[in-house]
């Protein structure tokens, strides 16, 4: 029991409270704001430490023992993703400070942002599905509010869209939870990761539990924004204010996909059934070729949608349907084929021949290790583009496409991050989105090296993803930084330093983790691996049958 | 408002019925945390009798009479205003502040148990014997946290009231 | 599926709950589902926001009756009063939860629909354009 694990909540907790009080003075307001925004990327930090050098670190909520209490699991994905959003939480923070007008700070800007990372924090966290539920209600209210009321009357409709679908979202999301716990008489991750593995035992029908899994899975795909899920993004994206669609794009949408690899592949994978043409063994059989629609679909809809957007925000957006397509994709190639140490299996009409050693370090560690790091990518250098749009925002007024142009010789370094992010979308080495795009590739490779028709589609939506990722990304720099100045370019005279000095040191960072990659890739194969590890997650919750000790 | 002035009955129940009201809640915040009620009820029937009192008696009655404060002028909605909180009433940042206090209440009491070595939340409880009347009484350390949630829900709802009923 | 779910009934134990309550409470359960849904697809916002509360009151009802309802107490009262068989306490406080959380959403849709109508000067989802729409 320590308590580094609830620590990043707490700091969180504690500075949206505090910048709650402090709001009668702004200045001092936005100095504990960015401090607790520091605090809780130290915090996230010393939990990262600690989880990669040691053991699986829980925390039951009030000292009830797991099944009864809420534990807090603290593996290597949580950390891995708590880490993720670390980075961009605080340069999405520091960004608003100078972005966002002082009056709409003072309101309740501060205490919302802080209370969306506890909800973010809490939902990488948790390990018990209520538990997550709630964490998901306390990161999308805020958000609701900072879509809403942060972003002007043009785009209420856009807002209210947003606000209307998460709130059937959660609805849906406890009706699923409900008849899981009447089909299995837990909410606990891990213990329902046992029961599941054990039916018969427990007295489970699988069955039931395979439909309110897959409603679980479209409320997290909802979240994540993938494809048929997705018609909220480009209008929500657009209308909140550049930091909240990073955030939006950098980290709520990472919950969806961290939601999507947690419950799939540690929890639900746990189960095995008999699906009939799809093969016979784990659940995941059943929800890897859906998947695999879903991040086709995405790819290719979100992909062709930003070519044909003229408004930096909007095309961003789309690229990030696309993209999450990309993170999704060797997610969906790694659950459709079946775990067998060696051998051949049928899937899908393709014979498989499964590589040795799979159980441990094969294919599905390698899926999840490209959606990591895929994601790792999309959330900084996504993140980055909402800045730079806002900055140019800032600066210029506008961010539709025909309205700007020749930025590079005013705004050189503005320019650069632009460029920085977009070739790491793109996927140029020595760029973190090189690696990102190669795991990908290799993932759809190896699974075509076995023989399989999942492997040639993937790998073909792959190619098709990234030629259009290249189409549109050099579409949004000739249009806005080549070519002649436009008026509203040579007129603009802003020179937003402090915002300008965040978003270059953002591209640093995506430079700086192409560069280094070493330690990332670990942690990513860190994460991966606790992510199929069920064995360690059960043992470290360790849910005890025995007397509740109080 | 002369033309709606609501009906001597509705008055006249109403001072009857919102000193009930508040006894009600009070009690179902004490006993909360072992019997049915708790903060979030204690704190929607607090809010419902100051809801009462604002429909009855008016927005600016709960400032003038009970806190014995001169209501400043309000501007009227439609009207420019400099600053949007100018069309509230004076007592709308109370509101809010009871709220931010409600929240440090709560979260402050879980994390007073951290400070003693407990896992976050942890409750303790307590039976004070030998007290006239009651003879015993119990002391939950749940109270702070119900008490927090109180507060957060009497400010959080009687914000929202004060800032959509003044407009 | 609804109907395995029942089958299932909650917990596995020595208690069994009837199943006439939980007849009744499916058939609400749909009855609410229907009227949520309908009252999202329309135009005006105040019932679309009404058609959310109703959702999530469905969802609500329905996690109660996963609990099992019998005829049973429904929470062991101070000292001992004999009960023995009770319902389920976890999916009350389940549901007290998404209670207060539907109760937040709520009010803020409420407050929204009011801004919009503010802004706009109407609730019908038609006529608020949106630049891109």
């Amino acid at each position: 029991m320590s308590n580094v694990v609830i620590a990043p909540m707490l700091v969180a907790l504690v500075t949206a409270i505090l910048t709650l009080v402090t709001r009668a003075r702004p200045r001092l307001q936005r100095t504990v704001s960015l401090f607790g925004g520091g605090g809780y990327v130290v915090a996230v930090g010393v939990l990262t430490w600690r989880v990669f050098s040691g053991p699986v670190l829980t925390y039951q909520l009030s000292g009830w023992t797991a099944p009864y209490g809420i534990t807090l699991v603290a593996d290597q994905l949580a950390a891995f993703m708590l880490a993720m959003s670390a980075v961009v939480t605080i340069a999405a923070l520091a960004f608003s400070t100078d972005y966002i007008e002082a009056f709409g700070q003072q309101i309740v800007y501060h205490p919302l942002f802080h209370l969306m990372v506890v909800g973010v924090t809490g939902a990488f966290l948790t390990g018990d599905i209520f538990n997550l539920f709630v964490w998901f209600e306390v990161m999308l209210m805020p958000s609701y509010v900072l879509v809403v009321f942060y972003s002007g009357p043009d785009h209420t409709r856009a807002a209210l869209q947003y606000t209307v679908l998460n709130l059937i979202g959660s609805a849906v999301m406890l009706l699923a939870i409900g008849g899981i716990y009447a089909t299995t008489g837990t909410l606990n991750m891990a213990d329902l990761a046992v029961r599941l593995s054990n039916p018969e035992a427990f007295g489970i029908t699988v069955g039931p539990v395979v439909g309110l899994a897959a409603l679980l899975f479209a409320v997290f795909a909802l979240k994540a924004g993938i494809v048929p899920f997705h018609f909220w993004v480009p209008s929500a994206y657009e209308a909140a204010p550049a930091p909240v669609s990073a955030m939006l794009a950098g980290v709520t949408k990472k919950v969806g996909v961290y939601a999507i690899i947690r419950l799939l592949f540690t929890v639900f994978g746990a189960a095995q059934l008999d699906l009939g043409p799809f093969g016979d063994g784990s659940m995941l059989l059943f929800f890897g070729p859906i998947l695999l629609v879903m991040a086709i679909a995405s790819a290719f809809l979100g992909g062709f949608g930003a070519v044909g957007q003229s408004n930096l925000d909007r095309l961003l957006a789309y690229s990030s349907i696309a993209q999450v397509g990309f993170i999704v994709l060797p997610l969906a190639i790694v659950a459709t084929i079946p775990l067998t140490d060696g051998g051949t299996v049928a899937v899908l009409g393709g014979e498989f021949t499964v590589p040795t050693g799979a159980g441990t370090d094969g294919l599905r560690v390698l899926g999840i290790v490209a959606a990591l790091l895929y994601a790792l990518n999309h959330a900084v250098a996504k993140s980055l583009l909402f800045l730079v749009s806002g900055t140019i925002n800032a600066a210029v007024g506008t961010i539709e496409t025909d309205e700007l142009g020749g930025l590079t010789r005013s705004r050189p370094y503005l320019s650069g991050a632009f460029l920085i992010g977009g070739l790491s979308l793109v996927g140029i080495p020595p760029l973190m989105g090189f690696f990102g795009k190669l795991t990908v590739f290799d993932t759809a490779a190896t699974a075509m090296a076995t023989n399989g028709t999942v492997g040639e589609i993937a790998a073909v939506t792959a190619l098709g993803g990234a030629i259009l990722t290249i189409a549109y990304v050099s579409k949004a720099w000739n249009d806005a930084f080549w070519g002649t100045e436009s008026m509203a370019v040579v007129r603009a005279t802003a020179q937003p330093l402090a915002l300008l000095s965040i978003v270059v040191v953002l591209a640093l960072v995506l430079v700086v983790l192409g560069i280094g990659l070493d330690p990332v890739y670990e942690g990513a194969h860190g994460a991966a691996s606790a992510a199929l590890d069920r064995g360690a997650y059960i043992d470290a919750v360790g849910p005890s049958y025995a007397e509740v000790q109080s | 408002m002369t033309e709606n002035e609501p009906t001597v009955i509705a008055r006249t129940v109403v001072r009857i019925v919102v000193p009930i009201i508040l006894v009600t809640a009070i009690t179902l915040l004490l006993q909360g945390h072992n019997a049915p009620g708790g903060g979030f009820i204690g704190g929607v029937l607090t809010a419902v009798a100051f809801a009462l009192i604002y429909i009855i008696y008016g927005l600016d009655y709960f400032e003038t009479e009970i806190l014995g404060r001169t209501a400043l002028p309000r501007a009227l909605p439609g009207e420019p205003v400099e600053d949007e909180t100018q069309q509230r009433p004076g007592v709308t940042k109370e509101f809010s502040e009871v709220l931010a206090i409600g929240l440090a209440i709560a979260a402050g009491g879980g994390i007073a148990a951290i400070a003693l070595g407990y896992p976050f939340l942890s409750q303790a409880v307590a039976f004070v014997e030998g007290i006239p009347l009651f003879h015993e009484i119990e002391v939950a350390s749940a109270l702070v946290f119900d008490l927090g949630v109180y507060f957060v829900v009497v400010g959080g709802l009687l914000t929202i009231v004060a800032v959509v009923g003044a407009e | 599926m609804m109907g395995s779910v029942l089958a299932a009934g909650g917990e596995a134990g020595a208690y069994v709950p009837a199943r006439e309550p939980q007849f009744v409470l499916a058939v609400v359960l749909g009855l609410l589902f229907a009227l949520g849904t309908f009252l999202v697809l329309r135009r005006d916002i105040v019932r679309v926001v009404w058609g959310i509360t109703i959702l999530s009151q469905a969802a609500n009802v329905y996690l109660v009756t996963m609990g099992g309802l019998a005829g049973s107490v429904p929470f062991v009262g101070h000292g001992d009063h004999g009960a023995t068989a009770t319902t389920d306490p976890l999916v009350q406080a389940l549901v007290l939860t998404a209670i207060v959380i539907g109760f937040g959403t709520t009010a803020f849709a409420l407050v929204l629909t009011y801004r919009v109508y503010e802004e706009h000067g109407t609730i019908d989802l038609t006529e608020i354009g949106d630049t891109h729409e």
